[in-house]
């Protein structure tokens, strides 16, 4: 972007540097931990182990958890992005009334404190009768990342234009068959890049899911009733896979959703 | 836009319509009355009272508690949102000034911490920051300290730190976004005019980052204000934020309708906020 002397580069980078120090050494500290043994809460330098792992491998609690978490991941993203493309669709299908308004009911799950958004579900739940559980917790995880799957395929089908699908339609094609040979096709990486950012955003979802959640508790809530109670060396060993496999997703996610000139400018 | 003319009246249009005004309706609308009309209930021996009245927000402006502690809140959450952001912008102008594989590499790692489970990060910092935790063991090695520090083990400083690394990488995109829309050959024109870069920073980039500066500061304070589990994991006894409260009325002080009214209150903060901040950036533009 500027012209910069080499100290100020120099300057940048140091100071970049030290960020990112106190951003991940939060993330490293257990990943180091997960390696050694643990004993009496203190971790023992001079005895590397991977007892941490199959201490996790034997947390029945814990694998219950993640395996809820999966669940209410896929069907959240599953569902976010097929509700995301028809509220785009019919945004983006010409003016129709209060739009603009169900628009900003959209993005409210987004915009508002998550303390908000789910304790709003709560009492809605409450009052309609349905027993907190897990389809709750997709419900609550749909309304929030549909605000994100919804605008991302709202800007990615503004900027196909009207003029492919017009042409579509001119040469005879019925809606469905526009639907199914011209717009899905066209969406595919959109809709890659925003499955798999909603996947990774419900696999972390706590504030909300804390308030709708029943019995069935996904792994941040499992994870932060373990940590109120103390130390355990197979949270470490989780983080280790975790950070693992978010990295996957984000490298995935950074490649679908970013444009190209993004990465390469200039 | 897929359908077009006369097909807007056919039956999956129509289907499409009825979808796209009641999904929301059903899940967002109506949670979000319902939750209003809770605040206008109140309790009475342990049972919810559905009769409409303002005692909860009266209680909230006559209770000498609420309203200082949801200012030390908000005090708190702008320190946060100006700490991220002072931070953050360094980090967003290198990433502005790299390119290829570094800029990648840059924007990978910023974008890591901000999917890593935020509980575990909480935790993690927990157990780094503690009076035996690795911080002060550190220090206690190195000799730098004779007694454990006390500055950071679980008060309202501990939940400053820990939501200002928590919130670093929000910080980061927004202002990152608003210098890469910085048109580049005004930076140009003001070298060609012979300022020094140390200028045409302080000149042209500085002010035309403004707008991402704001959005950067208003989503930091309004992810702050809103987080209710990090004051409780880090915070401790003296560490009791407005967040906490209003999650404390659906657990272990069991008033639903009060809680819906200081919630409502919470998202006027934010509201006006989010308000005022996009009125800045407008202003900025």
């Amino acid at each position: 972007m500027m012209r910069l002397s080499n100290v100020a580069v120099g300057v940048l980078w140091a100071m970049t540097a030290t960020v990112f120090l106190l951003l991940y050494s939060p993330l490293l500290i257990p990943i180091i931990s997960s390696f050694f043994n643990i004993a009496h809460g203190e971790v023992q330098w001079n005895d590397p182990s991977l007892s941490s792992y199959t201490a996790l491998a034997g947390n029945a609690g814990i694998l219950e958890a993640l395996g809820n978490t999966l669940i209410v991941g896929f069907s959240a993203t599953l569902l976010s992005l097929v509700f995301g493309t028809l509220l785009a669709l019919h945004y983006c299908g010409g003016k129709s009334i209060g739009r603009e308004a169900m628009q900003f009911a959209i993005y409210l799950p987004f915009l508002m404190p998550p303390i908000i958004t789910g304790l709003s579900l709560l009492i809605f739940f409450r009052e309609t009768g349905i027993p907190r559980s897990l389809m709750t917790v997709i419900a609550a995880h749909t309304v929030f990342v549909q605000a994100l799957t919804y605008r991302t395929i709202v800007v990615r089908l503004q900027s196909i234009g009207p003029y492919m699908i017009e042409a579509s339609t001119d040469l005879g094609a019925s809606a469905w068959q526009t639907l199914i040979h011209i717009i899905l096709p066209s969406l595919s990486s959109t809709l890659i890049g925003a499955g798999v950012l909603s996947f990774a955003m419900s696999f972390d979802e706590t504030l909300i899911t804390l308030l709708v959640t029943g019995t069935d508790s996904t792994l941040p809530i499992r994870l932060w009733a373990m940590m109120r109670l103390g130390f355990a060396p197979d949270i470490n060993a989780l983080v280790a896979i975790i950070l693992a496999l978010t990295t996957l997703l984000c490298i995935l996610a950074v490649r679908l959703l970013l444009p190209a000139e993004l990465e390469s400018a200039e | 836009m897929i359908f077009i003319g006369s097909a807007r009246t056919g039956f999956w249009p129509r289907l499409l319509a009825a979808f796209a005004y009641g999904l929301p309706i059903v899940l967002i609308i109506a949670p979000l009355l319902s939750f209003l009309a809770y605040s206008l209930f109140r309790m009475e021996n342990g049972q919810i009272v559905s009769d409409l009245s303002l005692v909860n927000y009266r209680r909230f402006f006559s209770d000498a508690i609420f309203i200082p502690i949801l200012w030390k809140t908000c005090l708190l959450c702008i320190t946060v949102a100006a700490l991220a952001t002072l931070i953050g912008y360094p980090v967003a102008f290198l990433l502005a000034n790299l390119k290829g594989r570094r800029r990648y590499f840059v924007l990978l790692m910023v974008l890591v911490p901000l999917l890593m489970s935020y509980i575990i990060k909480i935790y993690a910092i927990r157990s780094i920051l503690g009076g035996n935790g690795f911080l002060n063991r550190f220090l206690l090695w190195t000799g730098l300290i004779e007694q454990p520090l006390t500055l950071f083990v679980f008060n309202l400083n501990a939940v400053l730190l820990t939501l200002t690394i928590l919130l670093i990488p929000f910080a980061i995109l927004p202002i990152f976004l608003s210098l890469e829309r910085i048109p580049r050959n005004l930076i140009e024109a003001s070298s060609d005019l012979g300022a020094s870069s140390m200028q045409t920073f302080a000149r042209i980039v500085l002010p035309l980052s403004m707008p991402g500066i704001v959005t950067a500061a208003t989503f930091v304070f309004v992810l702050a204000i809103g987080d209710f589990l990090t004051p409780q994991m880090v915070g401790g006894q003296s560490g009791f934020t407005f967040g906490r409260i209003v999650y404390s009325q659906f657990g272990t002080a069991f008033n639903w309708p009060f809680g819906a009214a200081l919630a409502t209150i919470l998202a006027i903060v934010v509201m006006s906020v989010i308000a005022v901040g996009s009125r800045l950036e407008n202003r900025q533009k």
